[in-house]
């Protein structure tokens, strides 16, 4: 009898337990979607009003829809001449970058981690402690050299520095990665004569193609959405990139605001963006993972 | 045009790089011509001309756009610069007139600072607690994780970009918008979240109110005591209660630190201000300095070099502040008054510095510091009696007043107390008592107890006696105010603020409002904390399970296992967050950018928005200069602060 009841008993907070951790999975997964909501309402309200008329966007009013979604707010942006010319100066601008500072930056962390040379941690060092130095410190004299130059209202500034390997943290993330390669690898390759060129573009750089993926994303999310290096430097509507003609976009002058306008030109310049985060999350993710800054 | 633009740019960048190439093979054969100097093997040279050649874009790069602009930068921060003008030297000008705090540029620039605190206090530990909760809810092996995980860092994307804030300030408007219509439906559904929703406009405006009091500088009156006194109050108290362990003297030696490098900050500030410093701070100088060296010495730590070079810097400023007032007559006895307490204090260091440490030393030394309190003490009171000092001192004490309401009327405005004593003398006997208590070891243990109980009952008397006496005074200037048809403009956005609770007519004002506008920022910060909860993720992942079911098995409840196994468990990630958090809060740009409004620019700006108006806008480079200077030198202390102080709170895996 006595054996039966305990028995009993067992199966009874078995099944407690049970019932707890389904309540307890049903909660979790309420939480979890409050939360994805609050993360991706202002997403859903910048795409909603983009499609909405102005007396509508100017009614307080609860729609995340539009009664009638009006696409003729797209067709009057995509007929104005300064967002093409915004959109293909951004292109542009974050092409260059790209490539100059992913070539850059792989020679670099390249020399860092795979080439033996005196001094080497010593320069590494002091690379490191450059992420220390917050970028104020250098704003300032930068313009005053690049207004020297005569580079203001030039792409020059934002494009060139680039070039020189900007941005230790990449430098860092990349050196870790290539550190993470077998060393055989270069060995073999000296064997048959290879320089370290060779060595650089044929064997490491294809090993080191998801790190290079990482540093890339991030290096285009941040120059994509830059806008204080344009406002600082670009100062002339033909040669404003997209962050700057998002912004201006708000002109506080007029009445009603045409909320639908700028969000329109608002979806149109954060849909690169978000494409480029949807097929290459992991990258973002195992890049913070890594080094523990954004970018 | 545009397409000239783009032209030129390519043409610039093909220069560029064969600039790179070029200067970097030059660095690798100038590298490798020093290694053959310098007698290395063959194979030593060649490795270092790659190696160098390689590396040659970012040495070269570090020249160009780090090293020597960050040395134009603090040349410029010394002169007048504007683009299109000559350039003149002007001393520590651009300095003095930014940490004054006075006229345009320094009252903007302390608003900014006090808005960057307001960011990094309140804000950061609201963002920090958003992402330890979202990790925690990630840190579950259920299915579709990945996919909340994305949705859950796609702001931080986002946010980094002037499109979403946009639709955040279009979604924060004050009327119709989006939030304040959901939450006045959500509170006209049930009656609980009514009082939600007027207890969180309540909390936002009151505090506010009386931060943007503070910001305005009203007349605080011995509130400006209140505050440190309570503070020392609370600290002393923690100092008393429970046993007495390794942990209590290093509180009470963290403390003494703490606030030993806000006073050498605030007199290097007011030294460079060349206001006249009073002598007194010399002997409190002094006797912090060689109290903390004699304690660092005896435990054999080396950062007593930081001490000792640290008093000695901050004597050549006093010294060279005071020579910019006193009539420079060796004779005069102004001049004495400096004199004798910078050379004993100079002498004291000094001989630290040269001489070998021996029992004999720490003797004269602790000499020195009787003999400097001694002095201190004499010149407190027939010095300070007549002007009232002491006064402040012995009515707070005895919970009286000190406010003479028989003068002028607009006094009240100007002075007060009668004679105004700085609240730093405050934090000088705080820093005295705690080094005293660190000070004395378990031969003392009474001793200690006896003084730090005393410093409770001093600090908590004079907190509420200066408490008090603020009251009275609020309503002396009130009455006097008002006789005149002046305005009482004391906090009168917090007083706005507590009358109006618990009204129905309050609506969060967001971008329109000084009350509201830093929530609004700070609103849209905890939206886009998703990279902080990635590194919270890493750590809780790293948290042991079998740690946990231990725990279970102990009987630990949920909230014991988080308090006592977790947050000691991710400590480090929670010290990264912080430290990373506290200098983007300096940093902010965009969000002040695109959410301000010409009725909360001020109060929503940060130090980083207001260096770019000023210097890009504006064009005083000088300026700006030094703007970026003040502003490194603020990061990169609370960067070292942070990792210093962390090692008595980040435990890290053995």
């Amino acid at each position: 009898m006595a054996t039966q009841a305990t028995m009993m008993d067992m199966t009874n907070t078995q099944n407690t337990r049970h019932t707890m951790a389904h309540v307890r999975k049903i909660l979790l997964y309420a939480a979890l979607i409050g939360a994805s909501l609050f993360f991706l309402f202002p997403l859903a309200w910048m795409v909603g009003t983009s499609l909405k008329t102005i007396e509508e966007v100017g009614r307080s009013q609860l729609n995340l829809l539009p009664a009638d979604p009006q696409w003729t707010n797209y067709d009057k942006l995509f007929s104005d001449d300064s967002f093409y010319r915004a959109y293909f100066n951004s292109i542009f601008i974050v092409s260059l970058v790209l490539l100059g500072t992913v070539t850059s930056v792989s020679l670099v962390a390249f020399s860092f981690s795979r080439l033996e040379w005196k001094g080497r941690g010593l320069v590494f060092a002091a690379m490191m402690s450059t992420l220390m130095i917050p970028y104020q410190a250098t704003l300032v004299p930068q313009y005053v050299m690049f207004h020297q130059l005569h580079w203001i209202r030039t792409f020059n500034p934002i494009t060139i520095p680039g070039f020189f390997a900007g941005g230790a943290s990449l430098i860092f993330l990349l050196r870790q990665f290539m550190m993470g390669l077998p060393k055989e690898l270069d060995e073999a390759a000296m064997i048959d004569g290879a320089n370290p060129l060779q060595i650089w573009w044929y064997i490491i750089m294809p090993l080191s193609r998801p790190a290079v993926a990482t540093i890339s994303v991030f290096l285009f999310v941040g120059t994509w959405n830059n806008l204080m290096m344009p406002l600082i430097y670009l100062q002339k509507p033909a040669l404003y990139t997209m962050p700057v003609y998002v912004a201006q976009k708000l002109n506080l002058q007029e009445t009603p605001l045409p909320w639908q306008d700028v969000m329109a030109a608002s979806v149109s310049f954060v849909v690169p963006v978000l494409v480029v985060f949807i097929f290459t999350q992991r990258y973002f993710i195992e890049g913070i993972s890594t080094t523990g800054t954004k970018g | 045009m545009e397409t000239q633009a783009r032209l030129d740019n390519l043409q610039w960048s093909l220069a560029t790089v064969v600039f790179i190439i070029v200067s970097s093979i030059a660095l690798g054969f100038l590298v490798q011509f020093l290694a053959r100097l310098r007698g290395l093997s063959k194979a030593e040279q060649r490795k270092l001309f790659w190696g160098v050649t390689f590396a040659g874009p970012w040495i070269v790069g570090f020249f160009i756009f780090v090293l020597g602009p960050a040395l134009a930068s603090l040349y410029y921060s010394f002169t007048d610069y504007q683009i299109g003008d000559s350039i003149n030297w002007i001393g520590v000008e651009n300095y003095r007139n930014l940490l004054s705090g006075e006229g345009r540029v320094g009252r903007n620039f302390n608003k900014a600072m006090l808005n960057s605190f307001y960011y990094a206090v309140i804000g950061v530990p609201l963002q920090i607690t958003a992402a330890l909760i979202m990790a925690m809810l990630l840190n579950n092996e259920i299915k579709g994780i990945r996919i909340f995980r994305m949705i859950f860092y796609m702001p931080v994307i986002l946010a980094g970009g002037p499109a979403i804030l946009l639709a955040w300030r279009y979604m924060l408007g004050s009327n119709g918008g989006f939030v304040n219509e959901s939450m006045r439906k959500m509170a006209g559904f049930f009656f609980v979240f009514d009082y939600i929703y007027r207890g969180f406009i309540f909390v936002v405006e009151a505090l506010n109110g009386f931060y943007t009091g503070i910001v305005h500088e009203d007349p605080v009156g011995p509130l400006k005591y209140t505050i440190p006194a309570a503070i020392a109050a609370l600290l002393f108290l923690s100092l008393v209660r429970g046993e007495w362990g390794e942990g209590k003297r290093l509180l009470a030696w963290r403390g003494a630190q703490i606030l030993g490098i806000i006073v050498f900050y605030s007199l290097l500030a007011q030294g460079l201000i060349a206001e006249p410093v009073d002598p007194s701070w010399i002997y409190v100088v002094g006797i912090v300095a060689l109290g903390m060296i004699v304690l660092l010495a005896r435990q054999g730590k080396r950062e007593v070099r930081y001490v000792q070079w640290g008093a000695l810097v901050g004597l050549v400023v006093i010294a060279l502040a005071a020579l910019n007032h006193v009539e420079f007559e060796f004779t005069s006895v102004a001049f004495t008054r400096y004199l004798i307490p910078l050379a004993l204090v100079a002498t004291a260091v000094g001989g630290s510095l040269i001489a070998t440490w021996d029992r004999h030393l720490i003797q004269i030394i602790t000499a020195t510091i009787v003999i400097l309190s001694v002095i201190l003490f004499v010149r407190l009171i027939p010095g300070q009696l007549d002007d009232g000092r002491l006064n402040v001192f012995t009515e707070y004490l005895t919970f009286g007043s000190t406010l003479d309401t028989t003068t002028d009327q607009d006094y009240l405005e100007k002075v007060y107390p009668v004679a105004s004593m700085s609240p730093f003398w405050i934090y000088g006997l705080v820093i005295a008592v705690l080094i005293g208590v660190a000070l004395l070891d378990e031969t003392y243990a009474r001793a200690r107890r006896y003084l730090a109980t005393g410093a409770l009952i001093f600090f908590a008397l004079f907190a509420i006696g200066s408490f008090l006496d603020a009251r009275t005074y609020f309503k002396a200037f009130e009455e006097i105010a008002t006789a005149a048809g002046k305005p009482v403009y004391h906090f009168a956005l917090f007083r706005q603020a507590i009358a109006a609770f618990p009204g129905s007519d309050r609506v969060p004002l967001w971008m329109n409002s000084e009350l509201w506008s830093k929530p609004s920022a700070i609103l849209i910060t905890m939206w886009s904390s998703g990279a902080g909860m990635l590194i919270f993720l890493a750590a809780l992942k790293g948290v042991p399970q079998s740690m946990y079911e231990a725990a279970e098995v102990d009987g630990a409840t949920a909230s014991q296992r988080f308090f006592k196994i977790t947050l000691p468990m991710i400590s480090p990630a929670m010290f990264y967050n912080i430290v990373i958090g506290v200098i983007a809060a300096l940093q902010t740009f965009e969000i002040v950018y695109i959410l301000q409004t010409p009725l909360t620019r001020d109060s929503l700006q940060s130090a980083a928005f207001l260096l770019y108006t000023r210097t890009f806008s504006e064009l005083h480079i000088g300026e700006g200069a030094a703007m970026s200077w003040i502003l490194v030198v603020i990061i990169l202390t609370l960067t070292v602060l942070q990792f210093r102080f962390s090692r008595s709170w980040v435990h890290y895996e053995a």
